[in-house]
């Protein structure tokens, strides 16, 4: 894979993600216990040997740049390539933030092009999975096509997906969907391409005004590039709202899941942050739950995922909640359907409760 | 030498150590390496100590089953030590001119790498052992050996009486000035154990351990050479007091308390210090799993373990897995270790990447040690226990029953 570079757009879809994106990149949005959503992408990036990678930044880049650094936790700060992260901003011409990945590449077309790298993998970076990339750019090359785009099935819901019709593994059209459906061949937002062919067709759409690669590229090009579907058998979580994150957090509960995202090909890396391992008290009790080190459990806690350092008080009930980095879940106190950011305080008596199908979010360093 | 690579203090850790008091946990790694408290291994502990202490040129002295421990440190990068000057560097015995020998004790360990710390032009030496638990400022104590103009530091804890004979006991005066050394004694003067940490003037050691290699009666060994030649020659050796927790884990019965103590809050031994952190090489697994039928209390679980069945008062490590109906108690569990379904564990260690089969028996519950020391079983790294086999307290299993 020494002839891949990687490009990930650090923002997807903030708008819809609310509390959760107001201080971050949904790029470094907590997810599993201990790590953020990009960590999946990148990891896969270095897995696969791919180590050129330049992530575009919209806003709130801060909390992406604390967790990435210099890519170290990655094996990304190398001599020869590693990571170049680019801030907004980065074209003298632009007056305001990108709109789309048009733009966006656009604004990266020197890094792109100066890369040694003929082929470039696009990638936004809500998607978790374990994947080998390397299997990517064989069917890419055994298919002899423009462009190879990764796919999965899965239900649609309310959230804005791409559905691909394809025969035999060519894309024959595409069209968005935002009505919940029977299991269909969605798209994951991650394509191979050549180099040369990317920015021209870039350099071409961008001088027209067009921002959207999906529908001012794929879509209108369908008849003249050839499109390879590449199916991704195991799981694929694709985070763009609230709901999404739970029920994709929710999902990794499942030792079938885990199995297919934590032990695949790939190991997913993370920043390290020398967190203790968790600490279980006298009147601890923890089912079906995902617990990061550094906690400390004196309570109950039930179909949950507690990110390092949360701490839950004896009498006190964490269920069916996801609970950020540093929350303290204190004596007597009840959560329920709900997720709460980094460094909350449920107090002492205080009880906390969503739906399943409306989980309520609590905003990062609040006391409830 | 070259006065821009000087460093105020180069610190040595002697990581050579057989270990043979730890049996089958150190058959195939050497006693630094053995795994503690869930994450981090015994060495992780000086290594740490020494970069909180703002010391960032460290010697890992290695001889005896040295593959595992270097791959451990590697370039240092997960304790800060990956430095442009300075950092982790790993030395092993070599071949030099003609000759080449193993380490023949603590002293000769140094003494064969006194080129390597010539290097660093440092003034002072700090030596190390690499098998005890402790959080330790090594700062502090360098401040007082400059205070004290001194030539030797030795940091050293007050034991009580009855223990004192099984230390090396320093006796000193009331300005903590050391008159006196006696290994081991039968009727101890003082409480004063050594720690086996040691902060010598370079340029003092450096001498002496030169004379000492040229002495062919010396078993060229800090505490029975080295020390009492400097006391013999009325050089300013000062005892440093130290006050905190401090554990040798040199048998398998303190390795297991230690990890025990790990569970008690008034054991004084705390890893979650923000401002003294123990850092260890991460294993890049996912959060550990309590699955519906898990019951676990007073105990400490770490990253990537999946627990189905009961652990009470134990360590479960990074990776291990506790089946459904296991019940683990008063135990620790290493890292990668496979307990199966009904297995029941008492008192016991079962060490990395072990397999204890359905309905095993390891061990027994103890009410307490036998003349000090507990009867803890242990299942050695890899070894695979069959289904319903007993393993009896105190029993080692190398490889498999």
């Amino acid at each position: 894979m020494n002839d891949v570079m990687g490009v990930i757009f650090a923002s997807d879809n903030e708008s819809k993600l609310n509390e959760l994106t107001i201080h971050r990149t949904t790029a470094s949005l907590p997810f599993c216990g201990r790590y953020r959503l990009i960590d999946f992408t990148l990891s896969n990036f270095v897995n696969s040997g791919i180590t050129q990678i330049g992530i575009v930044t919209r806003s709130n880049y801060s909390s992406l740049m604390d967790h990435i650094r210099m890519g170290r936790d990655w094996d990304l700060n190398r001599k020869n390539g590693g990571l170049s992260i680019f801030p907004p901003f980065v074209l003298n011409s632009s007056r305001e933030m990108y709109k789309g990945k048009i733009e966006a590449i656009y604004s990266i077309q020197g890094f792109i092009r100066r890369s040694p790298e003929q082929y470039v993998l696009l990638s936004n970076s809500n998607i978790a999975m374990n994947l080998d990339f390397d299997k990517v750019y064989k069917s890419h090359f055994d298919s002899k096509a423009d462009v190879t785009m990764l796919v999965h099935r899965a239900k649609t819901t309310t959230s804005r997906r791409l559905v691909v019709e394809e025969d035999a593994g060519v894309v024959k059209d595409l069209y968005f969907s935002q009505s919940p459906s029977e299991e269909k061949t969605l798209g994951l937002n991650v394509y191979l391409i050549k180099k040369d062919l990317l920015l021209s067709l870039v350099e071409h759409e961008y001088a027209r005004g067009h921002v959207d690669f999906e529908k001012d590229i794929l879509m209108k090009q369908l008849d003249a590039l050839k499109i390879n579907a590449y199916m991704v058998e195991n799981h694929a979580a694709i985070v763009d709202d609230v709901r999404t994150y739970y029920n994709e957090s929710m999902k990794v509960l499942d030792p079938k899941i885990r199995e297919e995202l934590f032990y695949g090909e790939s190991v997913i890396y993370t920043k390290v942050k020398d967190s203790v391992p968790t600490i279980y008290k006298e009147h601890a009790a923890v089912k079906n739950s995902l617990i990061a080190d550094g906690c400390e459990i004196d309570g109950l806690v039930e179909n949950s995922i507690l990110f390092r350092g949360v701490k839950v008080a004896r009498g006190a009930e964490v269920r069916n909640s996801i609970v950020m980095e540093d929350g303290k879940i204190m004596e007597n106190s009840s959560v329920c359907y709900a997720i709460t950011d980094k460094n909350v305080t449920i107090s002492s008596g205080r009880t906390i409760s969503g739906y399943e199908s409306y989980p309520v979010v609590i905003v990062k360093d609040k006391t409830v | 030498m070259n006065s821009r690579n000087k460093k105020e203090c180069v610190a040595m850790l002697l990581a050579g150590g057989q270990g043979t008091r730890l049996g089958v946990l150190t058959h195939d790694v050497a006693k630094p390496a053995v795994p503690f408290g869930g994450k981090y291994r015994i060495i992780d502990f000086p290594l740490s100590n020494c970069i909180n202490s703002d010391i960032d040129t460290i010697g890992v002295l290695t001889q005896y089953q040295p593959f595992e421990l270097n791959q451990y440190i590697g370039n240092g990068q997960p304790w800060d030590l990956d430095r442009l000057s300075g950092g982790a560097y790993v030395l092993p015995p070599y071949v030099k001119g003609k000759e080449g020998e193993w380490y023949k004790g603590t002293a000769n360990a140094i003494y064969q790498n006194i080129n390597f710390i010539d290097r660093f032009n440092p003034e002072y030496v700090l030596v190390l052992s690499g098998d005890h638990i402790y959080k330790m400022d090594y700062d502090k104590m360098l401040r007082a050996h400059k205070e004290k103009s001194a030539d030797c530091t030795i940091a050293v804890i007050n034991v009580s009486i009855e223990e004192a004979s099984r230390f090396g006991i320093m006796n000193t005066d009331e300005n903590d000035r050391i008159y006196e050394f006696e290994e081991k004694p039968k009727q101890p003067k003082s409480t004063n154990a050594s720690m086996g940490i040691y902060v010598f003037t370079w340029s003092v050691l450096r001498r002496y351990l030169i004379d000492d290699e040229n002495d062919p009666k010396s078993q060229n060994d800090f505490g029975k050479n080295i020390i009492p030649r400097m006391l013999g020659d009325g050089l300013k050796l000062y005892a440093y007091r130290f006050s905190g927790y401090w554990k040798d884990v040199g048998t398998i019965s303190s390795l297991w308390e230690a990890n025990m103590d790990l569970l008690n809050p008034e054991s004084g031994l705390n890893l979650n210090d923000a401002s003294w952190k123990i850092y260890a090489r991460n294993s890049a697994e996912p959060p550990h799993f309590a699955a519906g039928s898990a019951e676990i209390v007073k105990s400490i679980v770490s990253e990537g373990a999946m627990v189905l069945g009961s652990v009470k008062r134990s360590i479960v490590s990074h990776g291990a897995y506790i089946g459904l109906g296991a019940s683990i108690e008063d135990s620790v569990i290493l890292p990668g270790a496979t307990v199966k379904a009904g297995a029941v564990v008492r008192h016991a260690i079962v060490a990395e990447g072990a397999v204890v089969g359905e309905g095993a028996k390891i061990g027994e519950a103890q009410k307490a040690p036998i003349k000090g020391e507990w009867q803890i079983a242990v299942v050695g790294p890899g070894a695979k226990i069959a289904p319903s086999v007993v393993v009896a307290p105190a029993e080692m299993v190398k490889e498999g029953k």
